[in-house]
């Protein structure tokens, strides 16, 4: 039984639950001291605790806010704590992450990802080399050779280097450090102190399950330790904090967003449901021209949805739209048999076929497909249109769009060229010229 | 007239709940087809100064939502399925914790990666039942993106009033479809924070104290001048851990108590009515809306039916759902996944009553699916 000092942030008279020789006693003391030292309100630190041995050390302290979580998320709960201090509240809260090396082994890219922001937060890693409350499994820090209940002939994976490792996401302020070493209440301290993410490595001995089998005592966790920290810590810390970062670039930003507000200016003489499909090649604004008329019939007063359909790799192959307008409001948003279907490309005739548009249209559709593709067998009332030689592949189905308004007359075709013009600008003349082209070809 | 009409995707309308409902805080990562929810918080949450950040990975995701909650933000996150399993440990953490947030859950084709930009409802027992002891989270439904807005400032109110986790569950359909939005007629729920103690009472603060078991502690942030003791595990009041003292099962028992013992607030259904219909037809999310179209058929058909459209799906509002089931020999569960989920939850409310579930896997259910299941 170990009991408190009198200035700290433990509970009086407080019995530590580790086991005789543990080197978790030194962790808390340590932890203790430096915390004391650095003379916090209590109230402005917050430990956040892992799974594990060390973990329960929530419960020793009486005065500082404690947060103890699952295994090896500490870290992640952590930096929550602190990107919404930091930017939210800016009440300069420290926070110290409680961990062992087996929660460092499951969370270590919430470690990782900590330091590559460069958060405020102290992550203080246990190290023992392996998982002791469960019963000595071997971890990620476990020595080569090291014999465990789950390495039983020695362990034959070499343990990482936690220093190392973290000192490649661009974290300053990373050291490891016997947890016997007389200088480790000075490193704790500093390594809370440090405005930004900081990594203490303190090499332990789990006298339950360590010993015994392997030959390890003091001397070769001071040679560890010390190969850890082969490099010193650097004088100047360059890194801006993260939460610093935040607020001078992007907290308060104006919104890219600008007023997409529309109101009604035609009327147009829809009564009932119009249901379209545009098919065509990635990248030749099958889904802009989508858009584009569904605003032209919201333009009208009407109702509309758009479905946009796309391999996931989205820049290739085809791209698909189904767009529903209608004096109604819809409530089915998918398409049984299409009203129009417009194909410009071989691609987008492909997955009209694939998806069963095709099949699904009947003698009410109408198909306005590029006539360079080839035939197609169809009850649908078919128009054969040059659309890419004619209007270019880029404007190809807006223009097909727009001329089947004009033959339709539905929908008026200012509405649509109003709803091109919002995109494209005076370019609107381009595609007025398309229409003027395509329309004879509709009759 | 209105002049405010907007194309929005329901993933925008969601990201628009967040907003108005005063969310500070959102984290998350990229997935199909929940990641315009992720974009649209990230371009408008810090304007309202507010922090949006990018993870790691989903876990990391809701943690820093936790962590945040913990330090007194609003939170929210958003993701799929797939994400959804990666976040599952720690939406157990925040019910245990009482720690308010709300997750977007825009289902797609699954198991596994399944299919990432094909629409589905299969995750109704997955996001309901994912804790162990199977506590109620409360899950809401949506089926327009008018209904993404309201749902979600729903969802907010009821995550900061109960301080637990609440689930919107959308879908690839409603999220990814755009439409036009009238922002004049948006739904809001009140905007609130979940309640605090008085300044100057720290002694005596415990961080999860209630008299009734109904009752939901009062909060006070990590950071704050309460002490706050914070455990995922079995605890007393205090948040000390505990091994079955009669005050950690009081405490668990609690945690569903105060949830439960709110479900007829929470309870939302809309109804389109025929007051002589024979037959109930139930959905939810993008069904419901598929429904109205076969009910607007049948009816011209002659048929007498009913259809409710289920916002709340859980708690289950069981009496709404008993009362709708009146006079009617026939009740339809319209939802498209392989086994009926929320029928399974539902049926036996219906005692007098054939159940019947109409499902699809793979493709929307149609009107005309609907149609034909219900001319008998």
């Amino acid at each position: 039984m170990t009991t408190a000092q009198s200035t700290t942030f433990l509970k009086d008279s407080v019995s530590f639950p580790f086991c005789k020789g543990c080197g978790h006693h030194h962790y808390v003391h340590n932890l203790d001291n430096a915390l004391s030292s650095l003379q916090l309100d209590p109230k402005k630190v917050c430990i956040v605790s892992d799974i594990g041995c060390i973990g329960i050390l929530d419960a020793l302290f009486v005065s500082p806010h404690t947060f103890h979580t699952t295994h090896g998320r500490s870290t992640a709960f952590a930096t929550g704590v602190e990107l919404a201090d930091g930017i939210l509240n800016d009440s300069k809260l420290k926070t110290v992450v409680v961990i062992g090396d087996g929660g460092a082994t499951i969370g270590l890219l919430h470690i990782v990802n900590a330091a590559l922001l460069n958060v405020d937060v102290t992550v203080l890693v246990a190290n023992n080399m392996l998982y002791g409350m469960t019963g000595g499994q071997n971890s990620g820090f476990s020595p080569l050779e090291f014999i465990t209940p789950t390495t039983p002939e020695g362990n034959i994976v070499p343990p990482m280097d936690i220093c190392a490792m973290i000192k490649s996401c661009g974290a300053e302020y990373v050291t490891s450090i016997s947890a016997t070493d007389k200088n480790l209440t000075t490193v704790i301290a500093d390594a809370i102190a440090h405005p930004g993410f900081a990594l203490v490595e303190i090499v332990e001995l789990c006298t339950e399950f360590a010993i015994g089998k392997n030959k390890i005592d003091g001397k070769i966790i001071q040679t560890m330790a010390d190969q850890h920290n082969a490099a010193t810590l650097p004088t100047v810390f360059k890194r801006k904090e993260f939460c610093e970062e935040y607020k001078s670039k992007v907290l308060g930003r104006p919104s890219k967003i600008k007023n997409d507000s529309l109101t009604q200016k035609y009327i147009s003489s829809l009564r009932g449901t119009r249901r379209w499909v545009i098919a065509g090649t990635a990248g030749e604004k099958v889904q802009l021209s989508s858009y584009l008329l569904m605003r032209a019939g919201i333009l009208c007063g009407l109702h509309a949805t758009q479905k946009n359909d796309n391999p996931v790799t989205q820049g290739s192959g085809f791209s698909l739209s189904e767009v529903v307008v209608s004096s109604d409001e819809i409530y089915y948003t998918g398409i049984d048999v299409p009203d129009v279907v417009i194909i410009s490309s071989a691609e987008g005739l492909k997955e009209v076929t694939v998806n069963g548009t095709l099949s699904r249209s009947n003698k009410q559709t109408v198909i306005i497909m590029e006539d360079s593709l080839p035939e197609i067998v169809t009850t649908a009332k078919l128009y054969r249109v040059p659309l890419r030689s004619l209007c270019t592949p880029q404007r190809a189905t807006t223009s097909a769009v727009a001329a089947f308004i004009a033959h339709e007359l539905m929908i008026p075709l200012e509405a649509m060229i109003d709803s091109i013009q919002m995109h494209v600008g005076e370019k609107v003349l381009l595609y007025q010229d398309d229409v003027r082209k395509i329309l004879p070809l509709l009759s | 007239m209105s002049t405010s009409i907007k194309i929005r995707t329901g993933n925008q309308m969601i990201a628009e709940g967040a907003l108005h409902a005063g969310c500070q805080f959102f984290a998350g990562y990229p997935i199909t087809p929940a990641s315009g929810i992720y974009k649209s918080m990230i371009e408008e949450l810090p304007k309202h100064n507010g922090v949006a950040i990018s993870s790691p990975d989903e876990i990391s995701a809701l943690a820093y939502c936790i962590g945040a909650s913990a330090r007194g933000a609003k939170a929210m996150t958003a993701t799929s399925g797939p994400g959804w399993s990666l976040m599952i440990e720690t939406v157990q953490y925040a019910l245990m914790t009482e720690l308010p947030v709300v997750i977007a859950v825009v289902q797609r084709l699954g198991p596994s990666t399944g299919g990432a930009t094909q629409g589905a409802q299969g995750d109704i027992l997955l996001t309901e039942y994912c804790t162990s002891g199977a506590y109620t989270i409360p899950i809401f439904a949506p089926s327009t993106a008018e209904e993404c807005f309201e749902v979600t400032s729903l969802a907010m109110f009821w995550a900061e009033e109960l301080r637990t986790p609440v689930i919107v569950l959308s879908d690839k359909e409603i999220g990814m479809m755009s439409e036009d939005v009238d922002f004049d007629s948006l739904v809001s729920s009140p905007i609130n924070y979940r309640k605090q103690p008085d300044s100057g009472s720290a002694n005596g603060f415990k961080t999860y104290d209630f008299k009734t078991s109904s009752d939901v502690p009062l909060f006070s942030p990590v950071g704050g001048e309460h002490k706050t003791t914070i455990t995922g595990s079995a605890h007393d009041k205090k948040g000390s851990l505990q091994k079955n003292s009669p005050e950690t099962i009081e405490v668990l028992r609690h945690l569903q108590t105060k949830i439960t013992s709110r479900a007829e607030e929470m309870a939302f259904i809309k109804t389109d009515d025929d007051p002589n219909a024979d037959i109930l037809i139930i959905s939810f999310g993008i069904t419901a809306r598929t429904a109205r179209e076969a009910v607007k058929r049948a009816r011209e058909q002659g048929m007498r039916v009913r259809l409710v459209n289920v916002i709340s799906l859980f708690p289950i509002p069981e009496i709404l759902l008993k009362k709708a089931a009146r006079g009617v020999h026939t009740v339809f569960v319209a939802e498209e996944n392989l086994t009926g989920q929320y029928r399974s939850v539902i049926q036996h409310l219906f005692t007098d009553t054939t159940v019947i579930g109409i499902n699809s896997l793979g493709t929307m259910i149609t009107p005309n699916d609907i149609l034909e299941s219900i001319i008998l």
